[in-house]
């Protein structure tokens, strides 16, 4: 054992085809995510191939970005999908793969998922698609085009990145999340500094949602991949999906010559942070803007609407009201969540402070559907990426934070460090 | 040869920024109006459709997948891609759709919006400044894509589909 874990799972998901002088290898992925948005661009040129899928079982389709859709335009984008699903055999319960009708995100549902295994390789037609590396896996986006390569042959090129470990240990203040160590990340490393690495974290204080969002945001570092190695913690999820642990793969981290860095990170050592407009880099402690008067909290995506943020936001608003203008708009990432929230009485103590509780789905943070913000109005967001424009009007201020800072945002009216609202 | 007119960026410039997610679309009528839909001061380049090369910054394309961006970065007239650095996604994305990218440390500086550029056996020269840049050859798969015109006719080319 001489490499990161990554190089190892790449290693052995090759297929032994190279091409002379170049670093890039034919890899053969255990599974391939897609959505309706990226798979619709490829389904008119797929059937132009002869619509044969190499594999469908390994496919892993969600209805997500427009599902249900809100435009004319999206609902024909929705329906290319579905009939591409259709034809593709998911119509019937017979199909080895998996398909999913407004279930939730891609990225969550997957890893809810029995399939999503430890030590697997998963390619997806979505950026985001690193949040599943939280289990181990290799978890790697991909455009459209290169996604239709991979359906049709079964294969893609990629080439080894270098690796970067990251461990965190000492406890976890009570007020910190997985969101403030994956803006602390954001903020060492900016936008583009992890670019084309592999990042490798550990730290067993740090529960299976947190570690979602880390693996998440590693992309919007620059990472191809952000890989949580397996532990206690990972068994337990991964079992508690169904999911059986792959006993005969070595999952451990790779020795200290396999990574090009590695950075220690005492847990008491950071606070609550936030990312300031327009980048989810532009990090800074809370305490250096609160007071800002906010208009919308948008707690969702596949980033921060899991039962962390909802138990957050559930725990810190009972018994009270946001203020009358406060758009607190609730968008679960999955239907899983939406049920285990609703069967925790939290989606009633939301509706009773204020919230609205929209289906689950990517909604507002792409700037989709049902929570859009309007030139001059601040939000705060726990989704990933708060560019200009990117959730509604390019004059609309977004700031990325923890699910306990935009609880502790819509209750106040003002951006709130959570560390006063809970003591 | 590829000659264009120079489209210049800095750093970290997101494809929700060149292309924001309102103009996904089926439709490439829709695809090609949101080029450059949030760049600011681009407004009259995002109109016209007219032969271009980017030279931009560091981690250019970064952020989201969505490959409509490189379809309205195709459509607009981009020929060529030149940058300190690309996101992981865009440059596979420009790959395989067949259009060019090169990484070069000193993109940045070498043109200025609305220079004549001609690339040509791996030189890029700036015909306003009269300045060259050497071009690093690209990693010979990604030169293979763009040699066959993408990823779909490369796979072709080697009977795999």
């Amino acid at each position: 054992m001489s490499s990161s874990l990554t190089t190892r799972l790449l290693h052995r998901a090759a297929t032994g085809q190279t091409l002379s002088g170049s670093a890039y290898f034919e890899i053969r992925p255990d599974l391939v995510l897609g959505h309706d948005a990226t798979i619709a661009l490829i389904v008119k040129r797929i059937a132009e191939q002869g619509g044969v899928l190499h594999d469908p079982d390994r496919l892993f389709l969600v209805a997500d970005h427009f599902a249900p859709p809100s435009t004319v335009d999206r609902a024909n984008i929705l329906r290319t999908f579905l009939d591409f699903a259709e034809r593709t055999g998911f119509g019937t319960d017979a199909h080895g793969g998996e398909f999913h009708m407004m279930q939730g995100i891609c990225h969550q549902v997957l890893v809810e998922s029995p399939r999503c295994r430890p030590g697997s390789v998963i390619v997806g037609a979505d950026s985001h698609t690193t949040m599943a590396g939280a289990l181990g896996t290799f978890a790697c986006g991909l455009g459209s085009t290169d996604v239709l390569a991979v359906l049709l042959t079964g294969r893609t090129w990629v080439r080894l990145p270098e690796a970067v470990r990251i461990r965190f240990h000492g406890a976890l203040d009570p007020a910190l999340r997985g969101k403030d160590l994956a803006l602390w990340m954001m903020g060492h490393f900016g936008e583009g500094g992890a670019r084309y690495r592999a990042l490798e974290f550990s730290g067993p204080e740090v529960p299976m949602d947190g570690r979602l969002t880390l693996t998440n945001m590693a992309v919007d570092c620059g990472a191809k991949n952000g890989l949580w190695l397996p532990d206690a913690v990972t068994r337990a999820f991964h079992a508690g999906q169904g999911g059986v642990w792959p006993e005969d793969l070595d999952l451990a981290e790779g020795p200290a010559d396999a990574y090009v860095d590695a950075i220690d990170v005492d847990l008491t050592t950071l606070s609550p942070r936030i990312a300031r407009p327009w980048s989810p880099a532009n990090v800074c402690g809370v305490e250096e803007v609160a007071g800002e008067r906010v208009d919308q909290v948008f707690i969702g995506s596949c980033a921060g609407g899991r039962l962390e943020e909802l138990g957050d936001a559930a725990a810190l608003l009972a018994g009270r009201r946001v203020p009358p203008l406060m758009k607190l708009v609730v968008t679960p990432a999955s239907t899983a969540v939406y049920r285990e929230a609703m069967s925790r009485g939290w989606l009633q103590t939301l509706l009773d402070a204020g919230a609205v509780i929209t289906n689950p789905s990517c909604g507002a943070c792409g700037g989709i559907d049902k929570g859009l913000v309007a030139a001059g109005e601040v939000c705060v967001s726990t989704s990933n990426r708060n560019f200009r424009g990117r959730m509604g009007d390019p004059d609309a201020r977004v700031f990325l934070a923890s699910g306990l800072t935009a609880a502790a945002s819509a209750l106040t009216g003002r951006i709130t460090d959570p560390r006063e609202v809970l003591t | 040869m590829i000659t264009g007119t120079a489209l210049v960026f800095g750093d970290d410039v997101n494809t929700d920024l060149l292309h924001p997610s309102t103009f996904f679309s089926l439709d490439e009528r829709i695809v090609r109006q949101g080029f450059l839909g949030q760049v600011a001061g681009k407004e009259q380049a995002a109109r016209e459709d007219r032969a271009r090369i980017v030279v931009a910054g560091r981690n250019f394309g970064c952020g989201s997948s969505r490959e409509t961006t490189m379809l309205a970065l195709r459509m607009a007239g981009v020929k060529a891609l030149v940058a300190v650095d690309f996101g992981r996604i865009f440059l596979r994305n420009a790959t395989a759709l067949g259009l060019p990218a090169f990484e070069v440390q000193s993109a940045p500086g070498f043109a200025q919006d609305g220079h004549p550029l001609r690339l040509d056996d791996s030189v890029l020269y700036n015909d306003a400044t009269g300045a060259t840049l050497v071009l690093p050859p690209p990693d010979p798969y990604l030169q293979g894509l763009v040699d066959a015109g993408g990823l779909v006719p490369w796979l072709t080319a080697r009977g795999e589909l």
